[in-house]
């Protein structure tokens, strides 16, 4: 076994998703009739007990010309019922550049509003990701502060007329990225502001309410497509503000305890890195695996 | 060597979270009568899940086309099978379009629920 793929079964084996901007996979989330899967670039609108392992991602060429691996963990506990602590990270491999373990990345994400009757849910959160606790490549010497707000909808309350519409859904997410501090070593660290949506159609969603399928292994699927972008706002060198991101279509097998997801990642433009990448990432739904112990909250607090 | 026993640590976390017999959400997997189906009228609502429910927190609901309830016995599990939730049509229902709406409580609690359609013929 090489060095790279020794790591590479490390980092997968403990793994998830950092990639630019992205936010870390977090909860499936179930509203009404939805259940919203959990998706790899733009955060669905849910919190739950889960843990994402792991996230693998290889870009042929990254925004800083090197060819990248990624290989991450997430893990998302309730503290409260839809109140959520979360931690991701993982090592970086970097050609050229070399190896770095990723900042610790922690967030704090409260699901506010659930509407069963319009599959319509919502989250606030914020993400830090803290300063020092990378190495190598991936040293940051400043805290980056991420206020983020998550939305999902679905559209089963289309008319029946519309059947064959009623399994899409749409997830959106909008944060702001803020650095502790303005300069490092003489180089500015701009202000950034994210935004990005997923569309989906959701097979288990057709199987349940619209017309049964088959073949048990379509009925899991939700093929899908995500669009993530980021654009510095404030306080960045003069040229570089232009709007970056990727689409990434892709399908997500869900099962009940478990889903694997699978992602092209195509850059929107060169600032956003050449050729064309992949993620995957195998997801436990821990409320659904272990429900009367790491799965369940730790307090009932605020439970109706 | 850390990094090998972070990958035996690490596989085995894996094996054992693929191993787990675990509880989950109750997702719908198949119906009788089939979701959109058109049937002669049935005896019975049965849903198939995809984990086992508690029926005495499950309930199903039959309406036509005009939100007019039809009659249907309280619903219950298939005593060999406690995935299968099963309620009794009290009547054979006349030709027309019809709504099944079911609220399910998995066996862990987790709640989920859904409606699908299916149609009485001639």
């Amino acid at each position: 076994m090489t060095t790279l793929s020794s790591r590479a079964v490390a980092g997968a084996l403990a793994g998830a998703a950092a990639l630019f901007w992205l936010s870390p996979a977090f909860a499936h989330a179930v509203c009404g009739d939805r259940i919203f899967p959990a998706t790899l670039a733009i955060d669905d609108p849910g919190v739950g007990d889960e843990l994402a392992l792991p996230t693998l991602t290889y870009l042929p060429m990254n925004s800083g010309g090197s060819q990248e691996f990624n290989a991450t963990f997430s893990y998302t506990k309730t503290i409260f019922p839809n109140f959520g602590l979360s931690v991701q990270d993982g090592p970086t491999w970097q050609r050229p550049g070399g190896y770095g373990w990723e900042s610790l990345n922690t967030e704090a994400k409260y699901n506010f509003l659930c509407i069963p009757e319009f599959e319509f849910m919502a989250s606030v959160g914020t993400t830090v990701i803290w300063e020092n606790t990378g190495t190598g490549t991936q040293t940051q010497p400043f805290n980056v502060y991420q206020p983020v707000l998550d939305v999902g909808k679905g559209f089963g309350d289309l008319p029946k007329s519309l059947n064959i519409l009623r399994p899409f859904a749409v997830t959106a997410e909008l944060s702001e990225s803020l650095p502790s501090h303005a300069w490092t070593d003489g180089n500015t660290n701009s202000t950034n502001i994210n935004w990005g949506f997923t569309v989906q159609y959701s097979l288990p969603y057709y199987n349940s309410n619209v017309g049964e399928i088959d073949n048990d292994f379509f009925k899991h699927l939700i093929p899908l497509a995500e669009f993530a972008f980021s654009k510095p706002i404030s306080n960045f060198a003069p040229g570089p503000d232009v709007t970056t991101g990727t689409f990434q279509p892709g399908v997500i097998y869900m099962a009940s305890t478990w889903q694997f997801a699978l992602e092209a990642i195509v850059p929107i433009n060169g600032a956003s890195g050449h050729g064309v990448g992949v993620v995957g990432e195998m997801h436990f739904f821990f409320d659904d695996i272990f429900p009367d112990t790491l799965g369940k909250p730790i307090s009932k607090w605020g439970q109706p | 060597m850390i990094r090998h026993s972070i990958i035996k640590i690490a596989a085995s976390l894996a094996f054992a979270l693929a191993a787990t017999a675990a509880y989950a959400h109750a997702q719908l997997e198949r119906a009788t009568p089939s979701v959109g189906s058109t049937v002669a009228s049935p005896a019975e609502i049965r849903l198939k899940f995809s984990e086992g429910v508690e029926p005495q927190f499950c309930t199903i609901a039959l309406a036509s086309e005009g939100g007019a309830a039809a009659p249907l016995g309280p619903p219950s599990v298939d005593p060999a099978d406690n995935t299968v939730l099963i309620a009794k049509v009290g009547k054979t229902l006349p030709p027309g379009v019809y709504t099944v709406t079911w609220h399910a409580v998995s066996v862990d609690t987790h709640k989920t629920q859904g409606s699908f359609d299916f149609t009485v013929k001639p």
